[in-house]
This record gives C-alpha cells, structure tokens and sequence, in this order.
C-alpha cells in the first residue's frame, strides 16, 4: 500500500477549480508559463535571477516531458513532480540524469538553478501548499465513527464505564444451584474464567454435587471486529453478554456431551461489554460429569485463547451497544480513513445500521426508558425519548420544526409505539444532521467544542452526562477550557483505543496481513507465538503511552518489552524470565534485551521480512515512509528478490546492493537501503544476530533528512538515538496523528500549523498524551472554522 | 384418498393429464407419488401443538370408522368433520431419560430417546435435548433440497405463550440432535420475520422524503464548496427513493398477497391468549399463500404449560388442573372446556386455509394442508404417552379423512414414517429404528 501525505493526493482531486481561476489571472499579469504558481507580492519578491534562470531552463529542456507545471506529460513522464528532496539532492539528480537524452547539458549552475526553480514552484511541500492551500472538507462519519457514535447514543440511555486498574471477573459462589443468599459461602475475583473441579467442587464449604457460581464483570474490548466467543463447559449455564438481560448463550439444560458453545459477535473497541455467566451443578440420580468452565474467545485474525485477565474487569459494567451490521471500508486515498465516499454501498449499510440500532431501541432503550417514567402518560414519554435521543444523535439542541418531522410525523403515522420509534430513529440516523457531524451550525460555543472534542478524541459525540453538564452550563469556551476537558477525555477507554489504532496506522499495521514463516528456517513460529507478539505490542504501546511521562522517544528507545514464556523460550535466553506463568505477561527489566525500542519488536520485525530471510527494503521503506514520513514512488517495474540459494556466497545485504545497484533504482535505493540496513542484526522473526550463515552482519547505514544532512549509523541502536532526536520523525509523527485523529490536512489549520504543532510537542517533552490534548484543542477551535469559511 | 367431488377434480388437483390418469387410477400409490413430486402442488403440513393431555372420554369418538361421532373436545371441528381423521392407539414407547412430559415433547416428532442431562422433571432420571431431529425438520431439509419444493424459510416454528426459557418442556422441534429450535411466540418478531425487510423499506421509504427537504435546508447554512457534498447525497437518497418505490409497487406480486396488518401494542400476557393465538393463526395461513414454508409448528403454550384461560371462567393454571384426579368433577369439567378452546384454534385455522384459495390456482389452501394436532401426553393426570392425541384435518397428505382409526398400540415412529413418506420422502426409519420395525401405518391411504 502506498501512502502519501494528504498534500500528494490532494493535488489530483476536484477541488483544483478556484484555484485554477486564480491562476489563470497570475498568468496573465506574469506572464509565466507556470499557470500554477499563486499570484501574491511576497511570490514576486522571490522572483529572482536564479529563479528566472531556472524557469527558462526549464521550459526549455524539461517542461516537455514533465508538463509546464511539473504536472506529468502522457506518454513520457507521467507523474507529477513533486517530494520532498532537498534542492541539493534535486540538483544533484538533474546533474546525474537530466535531461535524459542528454544528462550532459545541464549541469553545474544551470542545475542549480533549475532545481531551485521546480523546488519553490511546485515541487517542495511549501510550494504544493502555497499553490494550494487544503481546506477542511464537509465529510461523513467514517465506519468507525458511525459505529462509535451509535454505541454512544445507546450510552447515553445507559452509562459510559470510567477507566479502573481491577481485572479478573467477580465470582460469587454458591453451595446449591438455587443461589439462594444463605447458601452464598464466598465470593473472589478470577483472574480468568479456565477451571475443571472435577467431582471436588470449587472450595471450601461448597457441596461438590450440588452448587452454582455466577460470574460478572466486563469484557475490556481495545479491537473492533468480528470475535468469536466460546464457553465450555459440563455444566448447566448460562451467559448473558452486552446487557444483563441480552441472552447471549442458553444452557440451562446439560444435555449429552454438548459441552462447547460458540458464538461469533462484533465487539467494538474502547468499549466494556458486561457479562454475566450462571454456572449451576445440579444434583442428579444419574452420574454426574465432572464441574469444568472455560470461557474463551477468537479476536479478530488471532487464535483461541482463554479470555486474558488484561481483558476482564470485575465491575457492574452498564448495558452497552455493538453494532452487528457490516460497515463498507472507507476513503483512503489521502492516506488515512475520511468520510468521502457517498456511494450506494454506504446508504445501504447507514440504513442497515439504523434499522439495527431502532431494534435495540424498541427492545431495550424505550421499555426501560418507559419504565423509569411510569407516572407519565406514555404520549407524553416517548416523545421525550425521541426527542432526547434526536438531542444526542444531531449534536445539540434541536428546533421545534424539526421535530415536528423527526417525532411528531413518525408518530402519527402509526399508532403502534415500536413502529413509530422504529420510523422515528430512522428517520433521524439517516438524516445528514446525524451523519454529517460538522452540519452543527448554530449551536453554541460549549456545543460545537464538546462535538468536536468527542469526535477527535472519541470518535463519536458527546453522551457522556459529565460532559453534556459542561455543554450546559457553557464551561467550554475559553481555550483553556476546552484543553481542560480535553485532558479529561484521554483517561478514557475509547480514547485509548483510538490511539492503539493510530499507533497501528503510525507503523502501518492497521491493514491485516497474515505472518507465515518458512517451518524450516523458523519452526515453531506458529500462530499461537504470532498472537503473543501482537499483544506483547500492544502492551508496550499501552505502557509508553499511558505512563506518566508518556514519551515518544521510548517508543524508539526502550530497552526493555512484555514476554511470555512461549515468546522467550523462542526469542532466547535474553527474554527469558525466572518463575513466569504459560499465558502471562511480564515486563522485561530495563536494559535486558539486546534491542531498541519498537523498532525491532519481534512483531514489527517478522513482518517486515520475508517467509525464510529479512527484507531490508521493506524495513527500509518502512522507515523511509512511516517513521521519517518521506515520500518515496513506487517501483517502475515489479521485481523478485534474488533468491539466496541463487547466490549462497552473498549475504542478505549484499544481495539487496546486488539487485539494486543500477542508477535508475539508486535513485529511491539510496535512502531506502541505508535504513533497512541498520536492522540487519534482526532476523526474519525479528531475533537479535551477530552472524548470517557464519558471516558477521554490516549494519551500518546511514539517512539525508530534508534539509540534505547526511548521518551515518554503525547499528539499530545508532539509528533509534537517531530516530529519537530527528525532527522528520517526530513531524511525521505528529502528522499522522493529527490526520488519524481530526481526519482532516492539519495544513487546513494553518499552514504553519505542523510546524507549531511539533514545536509544541518538542517543547512538552514528546509526551503522546499531551500531543493529543493540543491536537484536540485545534481541531474545536471555533475560530478555525469560521477562518477556514470566509 | 384425499376428498374430491370428482375423478376430474383429482386429476386437475393431482396435476396428471387424462391418459396418464387413466393409467395411473389403477396404481394408488403411483399417482400419490406423482402428486408430491408435481411442481404445481404445493404439498404443507402444520403440526399444532397443545399440552398436558386430554380428557380421552370427551376426545376420543366412540365409533370407529366413517360413521365416527365428534365427542364434545373436538366439536368445533363439526363443519369439517368430514376432513378429519383421528388416530387411536398411536404410542409414544419412547423410554430413557426424563419425566413424562419431557419424554412427551422431546420425543414426539423425533421418535428418539432425550441425552442424559441435569434437568430434573416431577420424577423419573434427570435428562437434556433429544437425541435426534424432528419430523418437521427433516420433511423441511428434504423439501429445500429439492429446487421444485424449496421455499423462502422451508418450515416456520409459530409459538403463543412460550416462556422465555429454553428447557426441554419449551421445545417441540429439534433441527438435530441437541439443537432445539425456539419457537418464535410474539407475533410481532414473526411478522419482522416475515415480512420485516418489506416493512422496512416502506418505513424508508416514507421517511426519505422528508429528509430530501431537510438536506435542502441544511444547504442554506454550509459554505460553498461543501454544497456539492449534500448535492451528491441528495442525490444518492433520490435513487434509493426511486428504486424503493418501484420496489413497493412490485410487491403485492412478489408476496402474492396484501402484507397484513396487525393489531397494535399487544402485549404478551396470559389474559392476551387469545388474541395472539388468532394473530398467529392469521400469519401462519398468509405465510403459507406466500409460499414462505410448507412445515411449519404452531406450538401453543408448552409441555407443563400453565396458562390460565380466565376468557373461560377458568382461574387455575392448566397444568395444575390436569393433574387432578378424575373424580375431581370440577377440574375434570375445566379440562374438557380447555381442550374444546384447543380444538377452537385447530378449527379456526383449519378453516381460515378452507377459506383461502390456494395461490396455485387449485382449490383452497386446505385441499392442500394437513393439520395434525397433537400432545405429549395421552392423558395429563397419569402422564400416560400411550394413545396420543392425534388429530388431522386436512388434504394435504392426500389420506382417506372424514375417519376414526384405532391402531391398537403401535409406536408413534411409524406414524411419523407414515408422514414423511405421504410428504414425498419415504424413508427406512424415523428416530429410534428398534420402534420402526414394521414401517409406516397401513391404511391410511
């Protein structure tokens, strides 16, 4: 996959057109054959000799094959010109290449001249956003936010879950199957639910023949997607799962050797899913098999697994949503998900949600809903409810002619309750009010800086009563307000959630790809180990960036990582902990690994090579791209690795220097090898190495930044102090996170503004957490709306 | 034979032309088989479940035969009397685990013994779900199998007053062993079942509108360049408002019946019995014109069930009352008065789909159904399974009706052998084959 930043991608959209008039009239006034240079005094100032010199250069000996403003020629140099080399490094390519027929003709002064020309008119970032300035854009919910909104508007009729540090589920046990209160001998917290009593019962005081155990708590869910629980067990049980009264498995009879229980279900991430399990052993006159429960799941692309204590929590988790239907992939052609695409895939799934989320409604929101308010006539209360729920679903207060459609229509158009709220909540999930979250004029301040928080951070809308008293009572107006409540908003669940996925779009892991090794080069590299990886990822991620100081240069530079002991036993004696528990977790000690940071996590690592070796290239581009955000084109031609056995004389290294020493792939190689290099002393599964078949590993490599500074690196280890301190990643960084998280071009708030944002992020010590309050802050700024408008 | 006016009308009904009827008049059981296997016919069986056994004085006629009477229970069957066919002497010899009423639901469409289990009845060992698939569902998977027979849903399990809990006295139909099928009892989600898609888009339909003209508004307070945005989504919702129209207009073609409505805000409650037996009723005989399924179950309450049918001066639970002692005058009388409102919902039904043309064209809905109403117990205050009620009414299994049978204590296998063959899917055995020994009943036919 090929990402760009949102300025590459933005030049071939339709929104050139005013701009194009603007420089239709700077051409007439100078003349310029470059229609696209923007017509203001401080171009002209730069309008220099060199400038002129290499303009006419250009149009003499370049324009031809690659358009009048670098815009590609059919037929000969298709693709714009534009990246993000420094004039030098143009200068040098023209030296070397240009043009090519005769790479001669323009050298020394002239290249110079021409490099600067094309790097301030239209080649350089600076030039593209000058030339053309991104603007916010008027976008639908993304499937997340669709998802994330619903099951907020659910919550606000239920309750969101404030983060704890508890785990385990809440077992109280039972010495009968009745659980009446006198029999309830104890009560404990399980870190998991994976026991077989066999004839012997579960503890002390309780008759092994005869007892009941009910289990509550919550599922801590940080995926989305499609999971697959499963319950086992010889015991008579049942579980609800979502809501205290939602069966989600019935097994209250124990019939025959039906013992396993599997149900696939769409779980949404930052969300706790209450459960509820019932297990009862009952006297019989016939032999009774032995007490055994397990509870298990499936996550999304990952293997059976005992539900993990990280995942459980021994809290009264309130009733919540998830959507079931399936939602379409959304628009990346900037490089991130946004809501563009209005096609009739999307309608159909928007009306599929609503029509789900209208069922949840007539059979859990309106019944409890009328129940609370018994005393009121029902006319009266379910016009409250569906005005209420319009008030949350449409952001914000909602005039009266508009809920003579949205209710009062749908009510009189049927007399039965369940069909006019099924009207009704259509009605209003498919209204653009709802899913065009920026069509909240006229709300107050508070009300579009609380929307604008809760969909940056949350993905979703306000429904929290916390924060809809803060919308009340205006507390969010001042800046130093809506960055107070901001700060509030990250202990949140969904807002860890949303950056565990921005770190996965950071290291390009967001899309899914299986990991399969060679079993002969790597064996035991199994699913199972692959699974340990991931979460031992996650983990690290979740550490650094939830930790107090939560600094981004620990991502580059930790020495340490979460391990299990089937992870050490295959990674080596360095990962290896004494006296650790199969299936859990543990911290490594600072120092302990012969690594840095994430950049050679096992997990990160193994993708990043191929099925029996590494792949400098991929780790290099890799790095090129997501970690320095650079731009790199893609290969002309699609090429086969040489094969090792091939050249059994050449290490992997020198194979890759092999293929790719011509000048016409030097061009991209050159800073692609130097960086995938460096991580040579990690294998294909991501352990550290001194030797490649009994020949010692040259990591040495090396980087050119934008402003055409050369560092050279002796190892990884180089490279991340490198990493840590330079300032391409952390501008890379920040940008990811402010398009992941307002998914709009952070140049459309300002064109200075990733510059300001990194200094910001620079000067608060590098820490995550507050890199997202300051991008939450911009992205609710009323002002930078009304700026962006007029 | 099934009933027809004339030899005319059974060749016409039987879908075999004159000269192949002429010949096949001399072979009984190849112009039946012609019949199931014809593509026009469309061949359905409804089993109508009712609880806690009979009062078998006041059920069963006292004649055999077609001279039979209709003793008091099944008096509302009168008009139809000469459709109906009762079988005497049909057993449920299922043994193993589980108490009488469990054995006597479990058992009665799947002919198979319950697993061991932990759920304990009023005595016997404690037992699970059957062991094997019921009658419904095997006639159901054989039918979806076969393109000529294959409807939208294949069979529909109907409930009135299910409690919500899933054991085995709630479960009549089994799509396997242990995989009870719920039924579905509130009329509602069977309607959404049934016609919830076509609801739906009405629904959107009627509300798209509305929102147009929001959007059209909305465009007023957005700059410019975003207006194009709401353009396009004006522009997609115009589409699907079109396509939705053309979609509804086409519709009562599809169904091939009006969409019914139902009586609003019906809660399901004891005193609300009636009024949803009759609402499923209604759906059941208009799923069957759409051709939605050709099995269904209409499970009334369930074994044990305890409904308290005030409607008839009755305050006592049903199943409380069957467990009295004959001598009882009083429950005895209550007994009967509750299974005479049983055979009320048979007939209703059975003369709703009299009532009812059949979409094919030929004759009516019941010319083509067989009803068979049955129990799982023979008796409730002995919880005997020997001589299960069995009650057909109907033409859709072309047997000979306007009859009362005795056979004398033969397994309930073979009838259900019997049933899947006249559906047109003989078969070696149904549940445990020690019970199927001598195949279907004779004479039926």
């Amino acid at each position: 996959m090929i990402i760009v930043d949102g300025m590459d991608r933005s030049l071939n959209r339709s929104m050139v057109f005013p701009y194009m008039l603007a420089n239709a009239v700077c051409f007439l006034i100078f003349g310029l054959t470059n229609p696209s240079l923007h017509a203001d005094d401080s171009t002209i100032d730069t309008v220099d000799s060199t400038f002129r010199q290499g303009q006419m250069i250009y149009r003499r000996q370049c324009a031809s094959c690659h358009g009048e403003r670098g815009e590609g020629v059919e037929g000969s140099f298709e693709k714009p010109l534009v990246g993000d080399d420094s004039i030098g490094q143009l200068r040098d390519r023209i030296v070397d290449t240009m043009p090519e027929d005769d790479p001669e003709s323009c050298v020394g002064g002239d290249a110079q001249a021409v490099a600067a020309y094309i790097h301030a008119a239209f080649y350089s970032e600076a030039a593209r956003l000058r030339n053309r300035p991104p603007r916010r854009r008027l976008t639908h919910l993304t499937s997340r936010q669709l998802r994330q909104s619903l099951t907020d508007l659910y919550a606000h009729f239920s309750k969101v879950v404030t983060p704890t540090k508890e785990r385990g589920l809440l077992g109280q046990y039972f010495d009968s199957s009745n659980f009446g209160q006198p029999e309830k001998k104890f009560e404990r917290i399980d870190d998991r639910l994976d026991f077989d009593w066999q004839h012997e019962g579960p503890g002390e005081g309780i008759t092994p023949e005869d007892f009941g155990v009910r289990w509550r708590g919550g599922l801590k869910v940080e995926e989305t997607g499609r999971y697959q629980i499963v319950i086992r067990s010889t015991c008579a049980f049942a579980c609800d799962l979502g809501a205290a009264d939602r069966v989600f498995v019935d097994n209250l009879v124990q019939s025959g050797d039906k013992t396993e229980f599997r149900r696939p279900i769409v779980l949404t991430a930052g969300r706790v899913v209450p459960i509820r399990i019932k297990l009862l052993q009952r006297k019989r006159k016939t032999e009774q098999p032995p007490a055994t429960i397990s509870l298990s799941w499936i996550p999304p692309h990952g293997v059976e697994q005992v539900i993990p204590r990280r995942h459980l929590l021994p809290i009264d988790a309130p009733a919540t949503f998830s959507l079931q239907a399936r939602l379409p992939p959304d628009d990346r052609s900037y490089g991130y998900d946004r809501g563009l695409a209005i096609d009739r895939q999307w309608d159909d799934s928007t009306t599929a949600a609503a029509l789900e989320f209208a069922g949840v409604c007539v059979e859990e929101l309106w019944p409890r809903y009328r129940q609370r308010h018994k005393e009121k006539p029902p006319e009266q209360v379910i016009r409250q409810f569906l005005g209420g729920l319009a008030k949350v679903a449409f952001r914000g207060e909602v005039e009266k002619d508009l809920l003579d459609f949205y209710v009062e229509d749908q009510l009189d158009a049927t007399e039965d309750h369940a069909e006019s709220i099924v009207r009704s909540v259509l009605a209003i999930l498919k209204s653009p009010r709802f899913l065009y979250p920026d069509l909240d004029e006229g709300q107050t301040d508070s009300r579009l800086a609380a929307n604008r928080l809760a969909l940056t951070l949350y993905d979703s809308l306000p429904a929290d009563r916390w924060l809809i008293e803060r919308i009340d009572q205006g507390q969010l107006q001042t800046e130093a307000e809506v960055r107070d409540v901001a700060q509030q908003m990250l202990d949140d669940y969904r807002t860890h959630a949303k950056t565990r996925q921005l770190l996965y779009e950071w290291l390009n892991l967001s899309q899914f790809e299986e990991i399969i090794k060679d079993p002969e080069v790597y064996p035991e590299f199994d699913a199972r180990l692959v699974a340990d990886l991931k979460a031992s990822l996650d983990l690290f991620l979740d550490d650094v960036t939830w930790s107090a100081d939560s600094d981004f240069r620990q991502l580059l530079l930790a020495s340490w990582s979460y391990v299990t002991p089937r992870m050490a036993e295959f990674m080596g004696p360095q990962w290896q902990i004494d006296g650790q528990q199969a299936n859990t977790f543990v911290r490594t000690a600072e120092g302990a690994l012969p690594r840095m940071g994430l950049m050679s996590h096992p997990y990160l690592m193994s993708r990043l090579a191929y099925q029996d070796s590494t792949s400098p290239i991929h780790r290099g581009v890799f790095l090129m791209r997501y970690v320095l955000g650079r731009t790199l084109r893609p290969p002309q031609e699609a090429f086969t690795p040489l094969s090792p056995e091939l050249h059994p004389d050449l290490t992997t290294r020198q194979r890759v220097i092999l293929q790719t020493s011509s000048q016409s792939c030097q061009v991209c190689h050159q800073k692609i090898n130097g960086l995938g290099f460096t991580l040579e002393q990690f294998d294909g599964v991501g352990r550290y190495r001194e030797f490649e078949e009994g020949k010692p590993i040259d990591a040495t490599g090396g980087y050119t930044d934008r402003s055409g500074a050369a560092f050279k690196f002796q190892n990884a280890s180089e490279l991340a102090v490198f990493l840590a301190k330079s300032e391409d990643t952390q501008k890379a960084f920040v940008n990811r996170v402010f398009q992941y998280f307002v998914k709009q071009p952070i140049a459309a708030y300002g064109v200075d503004q990733l510059d300001r944002l990194t200094t910001a992020f620079r000067e608060n010590n590098f820490s995550i957490q507050q890199l997202l309050v300051e991008v939450a802050v911009i992205a609710a700024q009323p002002s930078v709306r009304s700026a962006e408008e007029s | 034979m099934a009933r027809y006016t004339t030899r005319r009308d059974f060749l016409r009904q039987a879908g075999v032309g004159t000269v192949a009827g002429n010949l096949a008049m001399g072979l009984p059981s190849l112009v039946r088989g012609q019949a199931s296997s014809d593509p026009v016919r469309r061949q359905r069986l409804i089993f109508v479940f009712s609880p806690n056994g009979v009062i078998p004085d006041h059920f069963w006629p006292s004649t055999l035969g077609y001279e039979f009477e209709l003793k008091r229970i099944l008096q509302p069957l009168a008009k139809l009397r000469d459709r109906t066919l009762t079988l005497h002497g049909v057993c449920n010899k299922i043994k193993g685990d589980g108490d009488g009423h469990m054995r006597g639901i479990g058992c009665l469409l799947t002919g198979i013994e319950l697993y061991p289990g932990d759920i304990q009845g009023g005595s016997d060992t404690p037992a699970g779900w059957s062991q094997g698939i019921s009658i419904d569902q095997y006639i159901k998977n054989a039918l979806q199998a076969n393109p000529a027979t294959q409807t939208r849903f294949g069979s529909l399990e109907f409930g009135v007053m299910v409690p919500e809990r899933a054991d085995t006295w709630t479960r009549l139909a089994y799509a396997g062993p242990n995989q009870p099928v719920a039924p579905i009892d509130n009329p509602y989600q069977m309607f959404e079942k049934l016609y919830g898609q076509a609801k739906n888009r009405a629904m959107l339909a009627s509300v798209l509108d509305g929102i147009s003209a929001d959007v059209r508004r909305l465009e007023d307070i957005i700059s410019r360049e975003d207006r194009h945005v709401l353009h396009e989504h004006l522009a997609m919702v115009r589409t699907v408002e079109t396509d939705l129209q053309s979609q509804l207009a086409a519709k009562p073609k599809d169904v091939g019946h009006a969409v019914p409505t139902l009586a609003p805000n019906v809660e399901e409650e004891n005193d609300n019995m009636p009024q949803i037996t009759k609402m499923q009723a209604d759906l059941l005989v208009n799923s069957m014109v759409a051709d939605f399924a050709r099995v269904a179950t209409f499970q009334i309450t369930n074994s044990v069930g305890q409904p308290r049918m005030k409607w008839l001066g009755i305050e006592e639970g049903h199943h409380a009352l069957s467990h009295e002692p004959d001598s009882n005058e009083e429950a005895y009388e209550k007994l009967i008065k509750i299974n005479t409102w049983y055979c009320e919902q048979v007939a209703y039904l059975a003369n709703r789909l009299a009532q009812t043309p059949d979409p094919t064209g030929w004759g009516s809905l019941l010319d083509h159904t067989t009803i068979v109403w049955t129990n799982e117990l023979g008796k409730g205050n002995s919880h005997t399974r020997n001589n299960i009620p069995f009650v057909l009414v109907g033409d859709g299994l072309g047997w000979r009706m306007g009859q009362a049978l005795d056979f004398e204590n033969v397994p309930h296998n073979r009838l259900l052998m019997s049933l899947s063959e006249a559906m047109g899917h003989p078969v070696k055995s149904f549940g445990n084959p020690d019970f199927c020994g001598d195949g279907g009943l004779t004479g039926l036919a």
